[in-house]
C-alpha cells in the first residue's frame, strides 16, 4: 500500500513573527523556514508503517514555492522514499491544496493519506479534511494512535472531552495530532542518500487545478497588547488584588 | 560565507567533496545537525556543568544523559562525518566538518571532547598503524562503538612532552607493557561504551632522552577477544580533576602497569616515531581547539544579545519616558559588537584554513597543495593561539553585559567562559604556539611563507582602496599590515643578537597577527557584502549583507588598531620584560 | 439570507460553545437557524429552540449521528445547505472536524477560529498563533465558519421561541465507524467555558503531584483545570486539559498559571483571559510578559499558602 504524506513549508515555530508596519501581512522576509510540525509527525508516521510493513511506499508532497523542495528533501531524509513539488508562485489556501492532493491521490491511489492536523502559520485546520470530502473518503482528524491492519485503520482522536476511537475502511484521510509520536532525528547517512532519491516537479495546470485564493486578506494587525502587569511580592498582597483590584473573586 | 571567504568552489571539486557543491545537500546537513545540538545536546549542556561526571572505584559515570545523547549521536553517522569512507565514515572534507563541529560545540562542548578525540585517534591509526592494527580499531572507533583518548600529558610533561617518563618495555611478542601516571586526559574513563582505546605516548628502554626518544601506543581498556578473552587490562583512572569549567568531560588521572605486570600495548608506527605521527593531526586537532574558541564565542554572543534585548534598565541617554532594554546603550551595543566582529573574524580564519587544509590533501596541482600547506602551517599557530585567547575576552564580555546576573552561575552566562578558559592553554599553550611561530614558521624559511601571505593582504588592500566607500577599512588593515611586516623585519634582525627579545615578544607578535588576519578577512567580506549590495543581487540577505559591512567596520575601528599597540610593545617591550630586577621583590 | 449553527450538543442539552457562535452568526445579518443532528435529540433540539435570536431549528434524528462522524453530520448539513448565505459551526473539536468537509463539497473556502465579524463577508481571524490578526473577505456565495467562542458573547439560553422543524435525515455513509470513547466525566466546569481556569506545568513534576496542588486550587476557585502541552507530554495531565495554539483556546476571567514558563504556543491559547496571574520561581519566565500580577516563588509554597488563604477569607 502506498501512503502520500503532505508537508508544508512554514516559519519556524521557534520565530516571534512581526507584522508588517503596512499592514498588508507578517514580516517572513529573514524567518528560519522548516517543516510543519505536525506535518513531520505525520512523515514519522507513515514512515513507521513502512518499517512495520503496512505500507510499501511513502511518497511526501509539497505545493509551494521552489524552496518547498528543502522540506521534501528532509522528508525523504526521514524515510519518504520519492517526493512531488506541486510547483507554484500563487498564494495557497487550503481548498486549493486539497484540490492539487485530490488529484495526486487520483493518479497515486495511495491507501492512506496523512497530513499535520493544521499548519502553524494559518491554523486553518482544513485540509485534511477538505481532502476526504473532495476524494470522498473517510477521515479521522487529531489523531493520537494510528493502528493499519487487513484494509482498515483505527484511529484514536483527541477531542474535548478526551479520547476518541474510531474505525474505518482504507482508503482514508488521517491528520495528526502532536502526541501520535515523537519524531526521529534525521541521520547523515539518510540525508546523503535523500539526495538520490526521486523528486517530480509538476504544476497546478498539468494537474487541471485551479489554485487562485478565494479569501481575500484585507489587512493583517497586531493583536491588542496587554498593559503591562505587576510583580506581587507574597500570595497576600496576589490575594488582595485579585479581590479588590481586579475583582475577579 | 563559506563560497566566499573560505574557498568553497575549489574544496567542492576536491574528490569526495561533491557535498560542498550542492547547497541543498549542505544546507540540509547544517539544518539536521542543528536539530539534533538543539534537542539533544543543547539541553544537557547545563546538566553537565552543574552535574558533571562522577568518579567511583568501579569507574568513572559520565554526567546523566550523556550515555544516551552520545548513542543519538552515532546513531545519526555525526561522530563519522569527516572519517575514512574505507571503514564506514562519510568523509566529508575538513570544510564541512568545521562546520559541522562549530555547531555541536556551541551547544554542549565538554560531551563533543569524546568524539572529537576518537576522531583525532582514527586520524594517528591511519597515518601510522600497521595493517592489523586498524583492521582491528579503526571499524569500531569509526562505527562510534568504542571511543579513544590521546594520552601525553604527565605532572611534569606538559608543554615540554619531551619531559615525560612513561616507560614501554618489549614484551618479546610484539607487544609492550606500559608503566607510568597520564594527567589530564579527557574521557579517559566513562559508561558511554564497551570499550575505550588509549593513545600513549612512551619511552621504550633505551630510547633517547627527550622528544626524539618517544613512541605512541595503543592500549585498550579491555584487551582483544582474540588471544586475550577481552580481559582487562591494566589502565586505572585513579580520579577526576575538579575543574574551572567543561565539567561534563571527566579530566581523568590514568594509570598504567601499577598491578605490577604492565598494561599490554601495541606500537603505533615505528619506534621513536610517537612525535611525528602526532604531529600529522595536530594542525586539524589545533583548528578545531581554534573553532572551540569559535563555536563558545558564537554561544555567548547569542546569550548576551538576547539578554540584551530583554533587560530593561535606566531610561535612554537621548531621552525616554521609560526605561529601556540595555541594548539601547551605547556601550552595550559596544560590547556586543566587540564580541560579535571578532567572533565573525575567527570564524572566517578557521574556516579558510579548513578549507585549505582540504585543498593542500587534496589538491590534484602540486604547487597547490604546497602553496595552501605553506597557508596552513604558517596560519595554524596564528589561529589557534589568537582565537581562543579572543574567545577568552569575548566570553568574558558576555559575563559583563550580564550583570550580576552574569556572575550567578544558574544564568548558564559564565558556562562558555569557564568552558572555554582551557582552550589557550591545551593543545599547545598560547606562548608554544608563539614560539612555534616565530621559530618554525617565520625564521625557518626566512619568512617566505609570511610574506606570502602578506601578499595576499596586499592584493585585498588594493581591491578595497578601489571603493571609496570602503577607505577607512583599507587605511586601517593597511597600518595593520605594516605593523606585521615592521615586527617580522625585527624579529629577523633581533634574533641574531638578542634571542631572548624575541621570545618575550612572541605572544604580542602572534596577537598582531592574529588580529590582521581577522582583520583582512572582516574586509574581504565587506567587499563581497559591498559586492552583492550594490549589484542589487542581496534578496532575502540583505539585512545579512548590512549587518556583515557594519561588523566589518566596527572591527576596522575597534580591532585593528590594537595591531599598532601591538607592534609597539612587541619591538619595544623586551628590555622590561628581560630587567632581571623586575620579578625579584 | 439566512445564516445556519451546527448546534453542538449531547442530545440532552445545548453545549455552551453554542450560544457563542449564534450571537456570531446573529452578527451576519439575517435570520439563525440551528441544526440538531443527534440520536434521540429531542431535548436537545427543544433547547435550541430557546435560545434567544434563533428563528428555526431543524432537528435531524438517526443512530448514525449518535457519535458526531464527521461523514454523516456532513452530509445532513449538506441536505440543508442550500438556503443559507452562512454556515457556521463552533471551533470545537467537533465543529472543527465536519465543518471542512461542508466546505469542500460546496467548493468553498472555509474562515477558521473568526474572532470578529466585520460584515456579511469580512471577518477576523488569528494567525501564527495568534501573533497577527487577519481581516479576511470571502466572495463565495455561501461562507463556511468556524467560531472561536471566546471571542464573541453567549446568546440568552432562554427567552427564544423558535419552532422545531423535523429534517430528513440523511442516511450513513458508513464510511467511518465509532469504535469506544474515554471522556472525562467530571464535576468541574468545562475549560472552554469556565471562568477560572487553574493551569499546571511541568514543573509539577508528577502527575500526582499535579494533581494534589491543582486540584485544591481549583476546588477553592471553583474552578476549571487546564495544563500546558509540556506538562501533557509528560504525562502529568490528560490530553483533554491541554491550553494552547493546538489545544484549547480560552479567555476565562481569571487565568493563574502554575509553574507555567509561557512559551508562544501556550500564551496562543490563554493571552486573551481577563485577568492573567503567574506563580513561577523563574523570574525571566516568558509568562510574566502577559500577567496582570506575577508572583515570583515556588509553585510548591504559594499554591498552598493560596489555597489557605482562601480557605481563610473564606471563614
Amino acid at each position: 500500500m502506498k501512503i502520500l504524506v503532505s508537508v508544508k513549508r512554514v516559519v519556524d515555530h521557534n520565530v516571534k513573527v512581526r507584522v508588517k508596519s503596512d499592514g498588508s501581512g507578517v514580516d517572513i522576509a529573514n524567518a528560519k523556514m522548516s517543516m510543519n510540525p505536525f506535518d513531520e509527525i505525520a512523515v514519522e508516521e507513515a514512515v513507521r508503517l513502512k518499517e512495520k510493513g503496512v505500507a510499501t511506499e511513502v511518497i511526501a508532497v509539497s505545493c509551494g514555492v521552489q524552496q518547498c523542495q528543502e522540506t521534501l528533501r528532509t522528508a525523504m531524509a526521514i524515510g519518504a522514499d520519492r517526493a512531488v513539488l506541486v510547483q507554484t508562485d500563487e498564494e495557497l489556501q487550503p481548498l486549493a491544496v486539497a484540490r492539487l492532493l485530490k488529484a495526486l491521490v487520483d493518479k497515486e491511489q495511495p491507501g492512506l493519506v496523512v497530513l499535520g492536523k493544521q499548519a502553524i502559520d494559518d491554523d486553518a485546520n482544513q485540509t485534511g479534511q477538505m481532502l476526504a470530502a473532495l476524494a470522498d473518503l473517510p477521515q479521522a482528524t487529531f489523531a493520537s494512535k494510528l493502528e493499519v491492519a487487513d484494509g482498515k485503520a483505527k484511529v484514536t482522536r483527541e477531542v474535548d472531552g478526551g479520547l476518541e476511537t474510531i474505525s474505518m475502511p482504507l482508503p482514508a484521510v488521517v491528520t495528526t495530532d502532536l502526541r501520535l509520536n515523537e519524531p526521529r532525528y534525521v541521520t547523515l547517512p539518510n540525508i546523503m542518500k535523500a539526495k538520490k532519491k526521486q523528486l517530480d516537479t509538476v504544476k497546478p495546470e498539468d494537474l487541471g487545478v485551479d489554485v487562485r485564493p478565494r479569501l481575500k486578506t484585507l489587512k493583517v494587525t497586531e493583536p491588542t497588547k496587554r498593559s503591562a502587569g505587576i510583580k506581587v511580592p507574597d500570595v497576600a498582597t496576589l490575594l488582595q488584588k485579585l479581590k479588590t483590584e481586579a475583582k475577579v473573586i | 560565507m563559506l563560497r566566499e571567504l573560505a574557498d568553497l568552489d575549489r574544496v567542492a571539486q576536491l574528490p569526495n567533496a561533491e557535498v560542498l557543491a550542492d547547497d541543498e545537500l549542505t544546507g540540509s546537513i547544517l539544518i539536521e545537525a542543528s536539530r539534533l545540538a538543539e534537542g539533544v545536546l543543547e539541553p544537557l549542556n547545563a546538566t553537565g556543568d552543574r552535574d558533571g561526571a562522577r568518579w567511583s572505584a568501579e569507574g568513572v559515570k559520565a554526567t546523566p544523559g550523556f550515555k544516551d545523547a552520545y548513542r543519538q549521536y552515532v546513531e545519526g553517522g555525526w561522530n563519522r562525518l569527516a572519517m575514512p569512507t574505507e571503514y564506514g565514515g562519510q568523509g566529508m572534507p575538513t570544510l564541512l566538518s568545521a562546520a559541522v563541529r562549530e555547531i555541536f560545540i556551541g551547544a554542549n562542548k565538554a560531551f563533543c571532547m569524546c568524539p572529537g578525540l576518537t576522531d583525532a585517534a582514527v586520524h594517528a591509526l591511519m597515518v601510522g598503524a600497521d595493517d592489523a592494527l586498524k583492521a582491528y580499531y579503526l571499524p569500531r572507533l569509526v562505527s562510534g562503538e568504542w571511543t579513544a583518548t590521546m594520552n601525553l600529558t604527565e605532572p611534569q610533561a606538559g608543554s615540554d612532552v619531551g619531559a615525560l617518563r612513561t616507560r614501554a618495555v618489549p614484551a618479546g611478542d610484539g607487544t609492550y607493557r606500559i608503566f607510568g601516571q597520564k594527567i589530564f586526559i579527557s574521557f579517559g574513563d566513562h559508561d558511554l561504551t564497551d570499550n575505550i582505546v588509549h593513545l600513549v605516548l612512551a619511552r621504550v628502554a633505551g630510547a633517547p632522552e627527550g622528544s626524539k626518544g618517544i613512541s605512541l601506543f595503543v592500549v585498550p581498556k579491555f584487551l582483544p577477544q582474540e588471544g586475550w578473552q577481552g580481559a582487562r587490562n591494566d589502565v586505572q583512572c585513579a580520579g577526576i580533576e575538579h575543574k574551572v569549567g567543561n565539567h561534563g568531560s571527566p579530566t581523568c588521572t590514568m594509570v598504567y602497569g601499577d598491578a605490577g605486570e604492565g598494561a599490554v600495548a601495541w606500537l603505533l608506527g615505528g619506534e621513536n616515531m610517537g612525535l611525528q605521527t602526532m604531529f600529522v593531526m595536530m594542525n586539524q586537532a589545533r583548528i578545531l581547539v581554534g573553532m572551540e574558541g569559535v563555536a563558545l564565542s558564537e554561544r555567548a554572543y547569542r546569550q548576551a544579545l538576547a539578554y540584551a534585548r530583554e533587560r530593561v534598565q535606566g531610561r535612554a541617554a537621548e531621552g525616554s519616558a521609560l526605561p529601556v532594554p540595555i541594548i539601547r546603550h551605547p556601550d552595550v551595543r559596544r560590547m556586543l559588537l566587540s564580541m560579535r566582529s571578532q567572533t565573525e573574524a575567527m570564524r572566517a580564519l578557521g574556516y579558510m584554513l579548513a578549507g585549505a587544509l582540504d585543498l593542500a590533501d587534496g589538491h590534484s596541482d602540486p604547487m597547490v597543495r604546497q602553496e595552501r600547506q605553506d597557508f596552513v602551517d604558517l596560519m595554524i599557530p596564528i589561529f589557534k593561539g589568537w582565537a581562543t585567547e579572543t574567545a577568552v575576552e569575548v566570553t568574558r564580555t558576555s559575563v559583563q553585559i550580564h550583570g550580576g546576573m552574569g556572575y550567578v552561575t544558574e544564568s548558564g552566562a559564565s558556562q562558555p567562559l569557564r568552558d572555554v578558559l582551557i582552550a589557550p592553554i591545551y593543545e599547545g599553550t598560547t606562548g608554544i604556539q608563539a614560539n612555534d611561530l616565530i621559530a618554525r614558521k617565520v625564521l625557518r624559511d626566512g619568512g617566505a611563507s609570511l610574506n606570502c601571505w602578506l601578499a595576499q593582504v596586499d592584493r585585498t588592500l588594493a581591491e578595497t582602496t578601489a571603493q571609496p566607500a570602503l577607505a577607512d577599512l583599507a587605511s586601517r588593515l593597511g597600518e595593520g599590515v605594516a605593523s606585521v611586516r615592521m615586527v617580522a623585519q625585527w624579529i629577523a634582525q633581533a634574533q641574531r643578537e638578542r634571542p631572548l627579545d624575541v621570545l618575550a615578544a612572541a605572544v604580542p607578535f602572534l596577537k598582531l597577527a592574529g588580529i590582521v588576519a581577522g582583520g583582512w578577512l572582516m574586509t574581504r567580506a565587506a567587499l563581497a557584502a559591498s559586492r552583492l549590495l550594490d549589484a542589487g543581487d542581496a534578496g532575502e540577505s540583505e539585512s545579512f549583507l548590512r549587518a556583515k559591512l557594519a561588523s566589518a567596520r566596527f572591527y576596522a575601528t575597534h580591532v585593528l588598531p590594537q595591531a599598532g599597540a601591538l607592534a609597539v610593545t612587541a619591538m619595544n617591550g623586551s628590555e622590561a620584560t628581560l630587567d632581571e630586577w623586575a620579578l625579584q621583590a | 439570507m439566512a445564516a445556519l449553527v451546527i448546534a453542538e450538543h449531547d442530545n440532552a442539552s445545548i453545549k455552551a460553545a453554542t450560544l457563542n457562535t449564534v450571537t456570531a452568526a446573529a452578527a451576519c445579518g439575517g435570520d439563525v437557524h440551528v441544526l440538531v443532528a443527534g440520536a434521540n435529540a429531542g431535548e436537545a433540539a427543544k433547547a435550541a429552540s430557546q435560545i434567544a435570536g434563533v428563528a428555526k431549528v431543524m432537528h435531524a434524528d438517526g443512530e448514525q449521528f449518535a457519535h458526531g462522524l464527521a461523514e454523516n453530520v456532513a452530509a445532513q448539513v449538506l441536505a440543508i445547505a442550500g438556503n443559507y448565505g452562512h454556515i457556521l459551526f463552533p471551533a470545537t473539536a467537533s465543529g472543527k472536524n465536519v465543518a471542512p468537509r461542508v466546505a469542500a463539497k460546496l467548493d468553498v473556502a472555509q474562515i477558521s477560529d473568526i474572532t470578529k465579524v466585520d460584515s456579511a463577508d469580512t471577518f477576523e481571524r488569528p494567525i501564527y498563533a495568534g501573533n497577527a490578526i487577519a481581516t479576511v473577505q470571502s466572495s463565495d456565495a455561501v461562507k463556511v465558519i468556524t467560531v472561536r467562542t471566546t471571542a464573541f458573547d453567549p446568546a440568552a439560553a432562554t427567552g427564544g421561541s423558535a419552532g422545531v422543524e423535523t429534517a430528513g435525515a440523511v442516511g450513513d455513509t458508513g464510511k467511518s465507524k465509532f469504535e469506544s470513547c474515554e471522556i472525562a466525566k467530571s464535576d468541574r466546569p468545562e475549560l472552554t467555558a469556565a471562568k477560572i481556569i487553574v493551569s499546571g506545568g511541568r514543573a509539577l513534576g508528577s502527575s500526582e503531584k499535579f494533581q494534589d496542588v491543582m486540584t485544591p486550587l481549583a476546588d477553592k476557585l471553583g474552578a476549571a483545570i487546564g495544563a500546558s502541552r509540556a506538562a501533557v507530554d509528560a504525562g502529568y495531565a490528560p490530553n483533554d486539559l491541554q491550553v494552547g495554539q493546538t489545544g484549547k483556546i480560552v479567555a476565562p476571567q481569571l487565568y493563574v498559571a502554575c509553574g507555567i514558563s509561557g512559551a508562544i504556543q501556550h500564551l496562543a491559547g490563554m493571552k486573551d483571559s481577563k485577568v492573567i496571574v503567574a506563580i513561577n520561581k523563574d523570574a525571566e519566565a516568558p509568562i510574566f510578559g502577559v500577567a496582570d500580577y506575577g508572583l515570583v516563588d515556588d509553585l510548591f509554597t504559594a499554591v498552598p499558602e493560596l489555597v489557605s488563604s482562601l480557605e481563610a477569607t473564606a471563614k
